[in-house]
């Protein structure tokens, strides 16, 4: 059985459980004070509009330079694909799979992923709830990783500072990037996993 | 969901009895963990709570120690580089530094959230409450601060940003002649430091020593 069937409200904050009490509009947690919903309100119109702002920015970020590396007058520009296919290049091929992961397959795959969770959920079809929360967990888990390319920029910026023999400079599509992973996580916190079992009839077996 | 089971199944239990899962909402009773044992949810999997023995105290010592390593391991240099006769270093202060002056502010303020001022704000927070707990004063504020502690968690990147300086020392490495310096030692300290404080400061057992309903145990 839910909480929210027997009248209970979990807290977001401290997870202490609240009963439902009818008539105020607004309830806060016994325990910690906090704002208590039995469901995010307004989850899935929120989440949607993070995650479609992020599709947008997407596009800027794969195609702007994220930096370019100036040395000895000549300018040298890099988008984030150009980077990896570099670092292949060099021969580095277990770092260009680390930057690769974070930063092409993580964010595309948060997208695809976060479009799935919200189209079941609000269609009650085609994953399992198992799988649907085995994904938001990876989801919410990997995000953060696709900053990587981010501090990447930050650490070379600062240390590759020679003046006119060696410099790097950040592009614009440093920026839409970094707004691209913050935006994606920002969605992924948004989504109340609860959804996903609120419509599955599995959880007869657990009472 | 037959509404006919609901007064039969948890019925006569007090809600102190009983637990909700945080992620599917599942409602149960609450089961009865002894010292280091891992409470799941038997539908999703969510881990609901684990109970550690001597918790604040374990965390106030690796607190402490954590934000002494602080200050050395986001201002000491992390590499140094030399590049004919030019010699620059990196810490994390001057990356955030570094892509403010080259006119990407706003990414340096991301920069400096995630690698600088939530890991620190999150160490205070941790060391306030702690103290809070252990001197018995303050609760209310304690738990606001823990509230706080919960929406930051997810923000502080300092697994990444050591990933990310493998990445370039990897990238600069033949480019030009490269140092590592004292820096990197106490950051990758402070990450571990900080990754054993979250898995010991077990926050059930924090909210409920903050809240006073429990006496903590083993402390």
């Amino acid at each position: 059985m839910r909480a929210i069937d027997a009248g209970l409200m979990i807290c977001h904050e401290c997870h202490q459980l609240n009963p439902i009490q009818a008539e105020s509009a607004k309830q806060f947690c016994t325990r910690c004070g906090g704002q208590l919903h039995a469901r995010q309100p307004n989850s899935l119109a929120r989440t949607w509009a993070l995650l479609l702002t992020a599709a947008v920015l997407y596009i800027p970020a794969n195609v702007l330079p994220i930096m370019t590396v100036n040395s000895l007058g000549k300018g040298q520009s890099d988008t984030i694909m150009s980077g990896v296919i570099e670092l292949v290049n060099y021969g580095m091929l277990p770092i260009a799979a680390v930057v690769f992961i974070a930063s092409i397959l993580v964010p595309t795959f948060k997208l695809v992923g976060i479009t799935l969770l919200l189209y079941s959920v609000q269609r009650h079809q085609p994953m399992s709830a198992r799988q649907r929360v085995l994904m938001y967990r990876f989801i919410e888990w990997i995000g953060r990783w696709s900053m990587l390319d981010i501090f990447v920029i930050a650490i070379l910026v600062a240390v590759v500072n020679f003046g006119s023999l060696a410099s790097i400079v950040p592009g614009y599509g440093a920026m839409a990037f970094a707004s691209v992973v913050v935006l994606t996580m920002l969605a992924a916190l948004t989504f109340d996993p609860r959804l996903i079992w609120d419509n599955t009839d599995s959880d007869d077996h657990h009472e | 969901m037959d509404d006919a089971a609901l007064p039969k199944t948890f019925s006569g239990l007090k809600l102190k009895q009983l637990i909700a899962c945080h992620e599917c909402d599942l409602l149960l009773r609450k089961p009865s963990a002894s010292a280091g044992q891992r409470v799941e949810c038997p539908r999703c999997g969510y881990e609901l709570y684990t109970h550690r023995t001597q918790v604040i105290r374990r965390s106030m010592a690796l607190v402490i120690a954590a934000l002494l390593l602080y200050i050395p391991a986001n201002f000491l240099p992390i590499m140094h580089l030399n590049l004919l006769g030019q010699a620059t270093k990196d810490t994390v202060w001057t990356g955030v530094i570094g892509l403010y002056n080259s006119g990407m502010q706003s990414v340096a303020v991301v920069v400096f959230l995630c690698s600088m001022a939530v890991p620190l704000l999150k160490l205070l927070i941790q060391f306030a409450v702690l103290l809070s707990i252990r001197l018995d004063i303050g609760r209310s504020y304690g738990l606001l601060l823990y509230r706080i502690y919960h929406h930051m968690r997810e923000w502080g990147m300092l697994e990444v940003y050591l990933m990310g300086i493998l990445v370039a020392i990897v990238k600069l490495v033949d480019l030009a002649e490269l140092s590592i310096g004292l820096g990197l030692v106490c950051f990758i300290a402070l990450l571990l430091v900080q990754v054993w404080l979250e898995v010991t400061m077990s926050p059930h057992q924090i909210w409920e020593a903050l809240s006073g309903e429990d006496e903590y145990e083993g402390d």
